[in-house]
């Protein structure tokens, strides 16, 4: 390691302004903002304490939206992992085919998510091919298509969230699972382990860390769903979440302030859930 | 048994690519189809609506302006995560743990808390609805400076300790000699990079406001706004949102792989 001040500094400096531009200020900016009633067309402004936080905590379209930002976690967080783990599991071996079907699977997770939003609205629409199918299986349909409807909107945009992730979750697993010793596997059968004495003793233990690793960065992640609701439903019928009712207030009713609280809001909940799972993945992995 | 497994795994392929494959079989379909006329087992085939979307509307202008602007915010990350990189693994300055730090800190920063704020300081700076506020922002990200900083790490130091001793300038040393050794993590960067900002809606969206500047995500997001859906020109659109990803992804599948994975097995 040599010292060279200069050009350590000079080497730094597009990302130490980006960082004192892009984030620094607009993180105290918008701290600042959330003690304001800073809107458009409003000059002047002043500051307010902790009223907009009050209204926010009184404000049902924002209490709903927080509501169904924790139902999309919550719902689409198991389903993805598991159904992921299951994928990995089933093209771990090595066997003919098996890249296409990695392939195939992995695909959605790096296409643009408005056109897969934009795909799945006409499949979710009437006399879309899901809602075809739903019929032909004797679900009861919405009349108007699954994105229209109170019951199914929120729940149609999960399933294609978790649709979509799985082969992304899969590729972190499959990298996992190769991470695991073979002579554990071997062992185990000398032993007369069979297959699922492995997967309970060996596989899904190892995978511990894999699979938390997961957890917390789909959690952050899923906290900030938007770009779905913002194309299928524009947050009607029941679909609205937290950051759709941020930009909503923030940047399509001006209200800078009162946005910035929310956002703020979310920011805790967030760093709440992150600093709670990274605990839990210390204490599970030493 | 091994048959039943192959096919489940049909089945599933199924599943995972009806969608695309939806796209752009609906996008071969005349201009006047509704959805009830949208039929699997149609055999109309047109390239109409392709040839539309190449002459008339904006579809043709989105895409340049991602194409524009996604080339020019790979290339600045290429450049200053690269250097960035080099500072943090074998430069020693005052601060450099508070600076690497920073990287970190971002890398875990939750993004919506920052539109607003980045919305109004944009128009401060009056970059609102331009290139600028497409690019500016984004030309360098802690995931790239972290793969490259550790990447950097696992080289050894001593063909730039001989290079100074033989009295070569730091630029040459770096971008002559360290720069070309790290070109399998650039490219890991470079795709990276360039599929985020390719497929980005949010920022984009929020930034710009009038079509001369518009992406493509974010016209296609848009376009839905008339009246009834004409879904055949949208999927026609939305295909040329899609084949630049999947040509990027079968050549380049490996490092958009090894990208996806470096961060989890190191954990």
């Amino acid at each position: 390691m040599i010292k060279r001040r200069f050009s350590g500094y000079l080497f730094a400096s597009p990302w130490i302004i980006t960082f004192g531009i892009f984030w620094v200020y607009p993180l105290f900016y918008s701290l600042y903002l959330a003690f304001t009633d800073y809107r458009l067309m409003h000059h002047t402004y002043k500051w307010v304490g902790f009223q907009n936080f009050e209204r926010l905590l009184s404000d049902q379209s924002f209490l709903i939206s927080l509501k169904n930002t924790f139902i999309f976690v919550f719902g689409t967080i198991p389903a993805t992992t598991i159904i992921a783990l299951i994928l990995a599991l089933l093209i771990e071996k090595n066997f003919k085919g098996r890249a296409i079907f990695r392939s195939g699977y992995f695909i959605p997770s790096i296409t643009s998510m408005v056109v897969i939003a934009l795909i799945f609205t006409n499949l979710y629409s009437r006399g879309g091919y899901l809602y075809l199918l739903s019929e032909m299986i004797g679900f009861s349909t919405p009349a108007n298509g699954f994105l229209l409807s109170n019951k199914t909107a929120l729940f149609s945009v999960m399933a294609m969230d978790v649709w979509m992730s799985v082969g992304y979750y899969m590729l972190l697993f499959l990298a996992g699972l190769k991470s695991i010793p073979k002579e554990l596997y071997e062992a185990a059968e000398v032993a007369g382990a069979g297959f699922f004495r492995k997967l309970f003793s060996i596989t899904l233990p190892l995978l511990k860390p894999v699979a938390l690793y997961i957890i917390v960065i789909n959690t952050i992640k899923s906290f900030q769903v938007f770009v779905e609701i913002f194309v299928m439903t524009k947050g009607k019928y029941g679909s609205s979440t937290a950051v759709y009712y941020i930009y909503e207030t923030g940047l399509s009713r001006f209200e800078f302030g009162y946005a910035s609280a929310a956002a703020y809001l979310l920011f805790i909940i967030i760093a709440t859930f992150s600093i709670l799972q990274f605990r839990l993945f210390r204490r599970k992995t030493t | 048994m091994k048959f039943l497994r192959y096919i489940v795994l049909c089945l599933i392929l199924l599943i995972m690519i009806f969608p695309l494959l939806w796209m752009f079989r609906v996008s071969f379909l005349p201009s006047n189809s509704g959805l009830s006329l949208i039929n699997l087992f149609s055999m109309t085939w047109t390239l109409n609506t392709y040839l539309d979307i190449l002459t008339a509307g904006n579809m043709v202008r989105y895409f340049l302006n991602s194409m524009l602007v996604g080339v020019i915010v790979t290339a600045g990350n290429i450049l200053f995560c690269f250097m960035a990189g080099y500072a943090f693994a074998r430069y020693q300055f005052i601060g450099k743990n508070f600076w690497f730090y920073s990287v970190v800190f971002v890398l875990m920063i939750p993004a919506h808390i920052i539109i607003i704020p980045l919305y109004l300081l944009i128009f401060k700076l009056g970059m609102y609805d331009s290139y600028w506020a497409l690019i500016l922002p984004f030309l360098v990200n802690p995931i790239g400076i972290f793969l490259i900083r550790q990447y950097i790490n696992t080289l050894p130091a001593s063909m730039e300790e001989a290079a100074r001793i033989d009295g070569a300038g730091e630029f040459k040393i770096v971008f002559k000699i360290v720069m070309p050794l790290c070109k399998p993590a650039l490219a890991v960067l470079a795709i990276q990079v360039f599929l985020t900002n390719w497929n980005a809606f949010l920022l984009p969206f929020i930034l710009t406001s009038s079509e001369s500047v518009r992406t493509l995500p974010v016209g296609l997001a848009l376009y839905q706004g008339h009246q009834a859906i004409d879904w055949p020109h949208l999927m026609a659109g939305s295909a040329l949102a899609v084949v630049p990803v999947l040509a990027a992804f079968l050549f380049f599948q490996r490092h958009i792989v090894s990208g996806i994975t470096s961060g989890a097995v190191k954990q």
